[in-house]
């Protein structure tokens, strides 16, 4: 099938303007600064950070699961949305793989950093116990992260091969690196159905993978038996707040793509309006296991637990939680209810207090349950009962999400971001349609 | 001019307050009220062991007990109001300290037959000197596990060891040693008879390692002898049974040990992904090919 020039046009990859300049100077910035704080780390060890006894788990891992859990918007999204055959996907779902592979590649690398040193990542597998929730993460990871590349890339191939001529002459090469990655595409009737079986594999496979990866995640502090995390509830707490944090950040970034990109023909009103209802379900559904997360301690008020949802509720975490709670959870379910609150614009907002609300959230989860050790803290300095993190964990933390945007920023740059084939593909069958009916 | 003046006088004037203020800085020091020492002093004797004073040093001080810590104190043995020295003793950071008598026999008792050892505080910046003494006789216990009608009993006897008397009426406790504080057995009181002893039966069960126990009889804290204490080791308890996990495949074993279950479900959830992972590899190997 012919492509039309207008939507090559379109959708093609085009050269940064002075706002995509700034913008990636402006994260490269960030990156270098992290890089310094990291050097400073290596060398000086992790006493430049705020981490001690008792909070041993700081900001590194609480970003750790934020990445891992805005990596589920590959499985949810791209995943669920084609094998039930929501056609209205195709235009966001490269967005979300690009989203994931960029959140999975910053999940591995944060958890590195937590680990302070890194020459003995080999140790995590030399010495790999299988009974251990580590090691299964150690593993799984990676395997996400293989197939997310997979997942963005078996869709692409056709699309690489489309926009090897069209960049000939303009970016010739981009366009070879085009005819590289396009493997010999011709549009075959074998090449098209190993293509289409692969993707539908894919589809399937990263659904449990992704469903395994938030499980692990969670059980990596479930298993622990500390106040706050002792939960039968925690896996599927996590998956849900997974969902909430992919479809956030989906909705944000797809928002200034299509500012950026000029992408209004393409990703419409009504795909906001979708992707608002997609969101609301997914942020009703981590309300609901959240209100079983908090109520049954609090119901059955044991003392460690109550002195846990004390600081959540009325003590010095109380600020920060129910600014989460009402401002990354109940406001945008509020607002999403109502189809104006599911405008781009709108939604774009409540994206961002979604994705805000599920960075901190993690903060809330990881940090106040390790104060609250089963023996008293006693003998230590004053300092090591309260965590807030240091500058270098600030600076490389911020490196680190600098670092998933400038993923996200290349791949956009340099990928189309709205699938061209299958675009042309939805467009020649709703033009049949309309013939035959006419 | 006049602003000047004013401005030297003003400095002059600032100056002198700041050096008085650093010369009356000892007297203010030595003005401090001191605190009072509280000492706290017993004898103990293990009889064939150690025989030693138990020193704590405290302080009340802002309506709490502090506990003294590095304070020197000597140890003297005190006899018709003369002091023979024996030594110096450091306290802890507990406030607490130990003096081992080497051999009772080296001290001197008065006309009596009683001991008076004593210990001094000489005072410091920061607190009051201050003494203590403690009296007492020596008296021994002698111990030992008898079974009848296979039953186990502990029997002790308790002598003034100067007097070459038993003692009667006196409480002795019978206890198991424990990790953290003895398992007393016996009756509450277990008062010795006319012959000085006391005869107290052993509960069958007690736990012990190899069944081995510890049993020590004690005359805690006596008036008159201070404490003395008789140790007895006897193959008389239960044997603890380690249930131990060690040669087991457990969730907390190494990694050598891994669970047949887990080894089983882990390998075959990766190696069935990758599997897969590998076939869709070899999917684009073959789309570049066809």
């Amino acid at each position: 099938m012919k492509i039309s020039d207008q939507l090559i046009k379109d959708l093609a990859p085009k050269k940064f303007g002075k706002r995509g300049v700034i913008w990636t100077i402006f994260l490269s910035v960030i990156i270098v600064l992290g890089i310094i704080a990291y050097i400073d780390q290596l060398i000086k060890g992790q006493e430049v950070t705020n981490m001690r006894d008792y909070a041993l788990w700081g900001i590194y891992i609480s970003n750790f699961v934020f990445f891992v859990a805005t990596s589920f918007v590959g499985s949810v999204t791209v995943a669920i949305l084609r094998l039930t055959k929501n056609s209205w996907r195709t235009p966001l779902v490269r967005i979300a793989e690009i989203i994931s592979v960029a959140a999975i590649i910053m999940a591995g690398i944060t958890i590195m950093i937590d680990m302070a040193r890194p020459d003995r990542l080999l140790n995590l597998f030399i010495h790999a116990r299988l009974q251990s929730p580590i090691t299964w993460d150690v593993v799984i990871i990676p395997t996400y992260i293989v197939i997310s590349l997979l997942l963005l890339y078996f869709p692409l191939i056709p699309d690489l091969a489309i926009l090897k001529g069209p960049l000939e002459k303009t970016q010739p090469r981009l366009s070879k690196l085009y005819g590289k990655m396009a493997l010999k595409w011709n549009g075959s009737k074998a090449q098209k159905a190993l293509q289409e079986k692969s993707i539908r594999i894919i589809a399937i496979m990263i659904i449990p993978v992704g469903l395994l990866l938030q499980t692990i995640d969670a059980w990596l502090f479930s298993t622990t038996y500390r106040i706050g995390w002792d939960s039968t509830n925690f896996a599927p707490y996590f998956i849900s707040g997974a969902f909430v944090a992919g479809v956030g950040a989906l909705v944000v970034v797809i928002f200034l793509v299509r500012w950026f990109k000029k992408l209004e023909n393409y990703i419409t009103d009504s795909h906001f309006d979708k992707l608002g209802k997609f969101l609301v379900l997914a942020c009703l559904t981590y309300l609901y296991f959240n209100v079983n997360e908090y109520f049954i301690p609090f119901f059955t008020a044991k003392k460690g637990e109550m002195a846990h949802l004390d600081m959540l509720f009325t003590g010095s975490y109380a600020p920060l939680f129910w600014l989460v709670i009402i401002g990354g959870l109940v406001l945008p379910i509020l607002v999403l209810l109502f189809k104006k609150g599911r405008r781009p614009k709108s939604m774009f907002v409540i994206g961002i207090l979604v994705v805000l609300g599920s960075w901190w959230k993690r903060f809330i989860i990881v940090t106040p349950t390790l104060l609250h050790p089963f023996l008293p803290i006693q003998g230590v300095p004053e300092s090591w009962r309260h965590y807030f993190p240091s500058t270098h964990e600030w600076l490389i933390t911020g490196a680190t999400l600098a670092m998933a945007f400038l993923i996200i920023t290349v791949l956009v740059r340099y990928l189309p971001v709205i699938p061209i084939q299958r675009t042309a593909d939805e467009q020649q069958m709703l033009q049949s349609s309309k013939n035959s009916k006419s | 001019m006049k602003g000047q003046i004013k401005y030297r006088f003003v400095l002059l004037a600032f100056l002198g307050v700041f050096s008085l203020n650093m010369a009356f800085q000892d007297l203010y020091a030595q003005e401090a009220e001191k605190n009072r020492v509280r000492l706290k002093l017993d004898y103990v004797k293990i009889m064939d062991g150690d025989v030693y004073l138990d020193i704590k040093a405290s302080a009340r001080i802002d309506k709490k007990n502090v506990e003294i810590s590095n304070i020197t104190l000597e140890v003297f043995n005190e006899v018709n109001d003369e002091e023979i020295d024996l030594g110096n003793v450091i306290t802890n950071m507990k406030g607490e300290s130990k003096f081992t008598i080497k051999d009772l026999k080296s001290l001197k008792p008065d006309s009596t037959n009683v001991y008076t050892l004593g210990i001094s505080f000489k005072g410091n910046d920061l607190y009051k000197s201050a003494s203590k003494s403690v009296s007492f006789r020596d008296a021994e216990i002698t111990a030992k596990i008898i079974t009848k009608d296979s039953t186990n009993f502990v029997t002790a006897t308790l002598k003034d060891i100067s007097l070459d008397s038993l003692l009667v009426g006196h409480s002795l406790d019978v206890q198991v040693q424990r990790l953290f504080s003895p398992l007393k057995i016996g009756e509450e009181f277990n008062n010795t008879d006319e012959n000085g002893t006391i005869l107290v039966p052993v509960e069958k069960g007690i736990p012990g390692v190899n069944g081995n126990l510890t049993l020590e009889v004690v005359l805690n804290d006596s008036d008159d002898y201070g404490t003395v204490k008789a140790l007895i080791n006897a193959q008389i308890g239960t044997p603890i049974v380690e249930e131990s996990t060690f040669d087991q495949r457990t969730l907390w074993s190494p990694r050598g040990k891994t669970p047949i279950f887990i080894l089983v479900i882990a390998n075959l959830i990766t190696f069935g992904i990758w599997g897969i992972l590998l076939y869709l590899m070899y999917n684009l190997f073959k789309i570049s090919k066809s």
